[in-house]
């Protein structure tokens, strides 16, 4: 039997995987990759990030959700940006990653791969800095200033990555960046490449040449007219990727060779508080019945973490997979 | 290219800051400014809602267009006060309860607007009795558009219908539904009026609702 990291090596490289990918199970438990980068709400119930963003939370709901009221948004004026947002300080002492070198210490690399987690990405900062209407306006009305601000993005990012790299010496990079909505990308391709093709082939670039071996970007969305974009920055695996708006298997059958897909799960009909083990093994077994792939493709939960948003529904689908692993690779 | 062309066509490519003194040429030209507005700022508007429905343009590409259109709009207002022109219609929008995602709901406003309708924005995260004390303060509003982009916050859109149907003023307004989970059935259940996929349609269902 193939160790976890084996066996995804085996499966998004188009050998001989001896059964599914179970999700997250050939990754260590995601180590932070950002030690600035403090969740604790304040007095006033809201997180602020290390660029002063604002975030809260909402009841009943997982996870952060940027807020933009007036007085509570980063920069409101594109053209100001240099007055407005300040960059965070100095990553580079290694007292501010013994936990996650530590974290890594831990694992064993023969059996998983060891992997730094980095949310947000370039186009969510950006956003989460100057509100998400302001950025999308702005990248045709101010593309000037934009492009200058993700240069300031990407040299945290870079900065970010070269103590990732000296202190933890990461396996695998799990970056988040959301690049559309359920239906459609946030901008036209061509906007894409012209904004973000090029800063992402320098971070991931930077991971691949200090050796990080598998780049993991998050994007729970439709993306498939992103994909050549994907593999160009050296993304190995587009995790997130929605079954009910992308044709997963003809992503495969196109690019499998380049990139994997992992995905296909759609968390949005499952992970939710009232899911039912009935709902579940539906939803897992239509994914498998739409994407009949035992190569090129990682089924996952769609949204972007090693656990559910609700109790329990990680585990059930972790469980109903292998139960399609025993069936699917039984010979 | 007459003028009005000019000003459809600096609107369809976003330039705001075309749309302003070209609109004011018209004006001193002496094109009535509903003539302005209805053949040259709103058009534009359906193409690239049609473009969006189709795939064709993206939410970049609406925004500039809204908001050279709301430039030009706005350079008209006191002539189309003037002239009498009265709003299509009045609609109040805000995502439910819960719910923070607010770019399709921009959109949405923003296409309503396009089409001559006066629009209060209310937020995210809008609580059912928030709608309520709105249209209990506007009595005059047409249409309440809420939107959920979760499958978890989908149950706020029918809280909202209920919420503003127990304060005894369903009969007075129409409410429409969208965002990404939301289905024409699921709108059927919770008894919406209108359900559209995205905001073109959203803005052309609006103007049918108001006009019976």
């Amino acid at each position: 039997m193939l160790t976890p990291r084996q066996n995804l090596l085996e499966c998004i490289r188009g050998g001989h995987p001896d059964r599914y990918v179970n999700m997250f199970e050939a990754f260590s438990p995601m180590i932070p990759g950002n030690p600035l980068l403090d969740p604790t709400l304040n007095e006033e119930g809201f997180m602020i990030d290390e660029w002063g963003a604002t975030f809260r939370t909402i009841e009943g709901q997982p996870g952060f959700f940027p807020v933009h009221e007036p007085g509570r948004i980063v920069c409101t004026d594109i053209t100001e940006w240099k007055d407005q947002v300040t960059p965070p300080g100095d990553v580079s002492d290694p007292a501010l990653w013994e936990a996650a070198a530590a974290a890594a210490a831990q694992v064993d690399r023969s059996e998983k791969f060891v992997c730094c987690a980095l949310i947000p990405g370039v186009f969510e900062r950006l956003h989460h800095l100057h509100e998400i209407t302001e950025t999308l306006a702005d990248l045709y009305e101010e593309p000037e200033a934009i492009h200058e601000l993700i240069e300031v993005i990407v040299d945290w990012e870079l900065r970010l990555a070269e103590a990732i790299c000296t202190y933890v010496k990461p396996d695998a990079i799990f970056h988040h960046d959301d690049w559309g909505t359920q239906i459609s990308t946030f901008m036209a391709p061509e906007m894409f490449e012209e904004f973000l093709l090029e800063p992402y082939k320098r971070i991931y670039g930077y991971y691949k040449d200090h050796g990080v071996e598998l780049i993991i970007h998050h994007s729970d969305s439709f993306g498939e007219t992103l994909v050549p974009y994907m593999i160009e920055m050296g993304i190995d695996i587009w995790q997130g990727a929605l079954r009910a708006t992308n044709d997963i298997p003809a992503l495969i059958d196109r690019y499998g060779d380049r990139i994997a897909i992992m995905g296909g799960i759609e968390s949005q009909v499952i992970d939710k508080p009232d899911w039912t083990e009935e709902e579940a093994r539906r939803e897992v077994e239509a994914a498998f019945d739409a994407i009949p792939r035992t190569t090129g493709f990682i089924p996952c939960l769609t949204s972007g973490a090693d656990t559910g948003g609700y109790p329990g529904i990680y585990e059930y689908v972790t469980q109903l997979i292998d139960e399609r692993s025993e069936r699917d690779f039984a010979q | 290219m007459t003028i009005i062309e000019d000003i459809s066509s600096a609107v369809m490519r976003g330039k705001k800051k075309e749309v302003k003194p070209l609109v004011q040429q018209a004006l001193d030209e002496g094109i009535a400014a509903e003539v302005i507005l209805n053949e040259g700022l709103v058009p534009p508007m359906g193409i690239i809602g049609d473009k969006f429905s189709a795939g064709e343009a993206f939410v970049p590409e609406m925004l500039v267009a809204a908001r050279a259109m709301a430039a030009g709009t706005e350079v008209l207002k006191p002539h189309l006060a003037e002239e009498g022109a009265e709003p299509v219609g009045k609609a109040v929008i805000g995502t439910v309860k819960g719910d923070m995602h607010d770019i399709g709901k921009n959109l949405v406003r923003m296409m309503i607007e396009s089409k001559g309708f006066e629009v209060a924005d209310l937020g995210v995260d809008v609580a059912p009795e928030q709608f309520v004390t709105f249209l209990q303060e506007h009595e005059d509003t047409d249409i309440v558009c809420c939107s959920a982009l979760l499958t978890t916050t989908m149950p706020a859109i029918k809280a909202t219908i209920d919420a503003i149907e127990a304060a005894g003023l369903r009969d007075q307004v129409k409410v429409m539904v969208g965002g990404a989970p939301v289905t024409q059935a699921f709108a059927d259940e919770v008894g919406a009026d209108a359900y559209t996929a995205d905001a073109g349609a959203a803005a052309v269902r609006a103007v049918e609702l108001v006009r019976g």
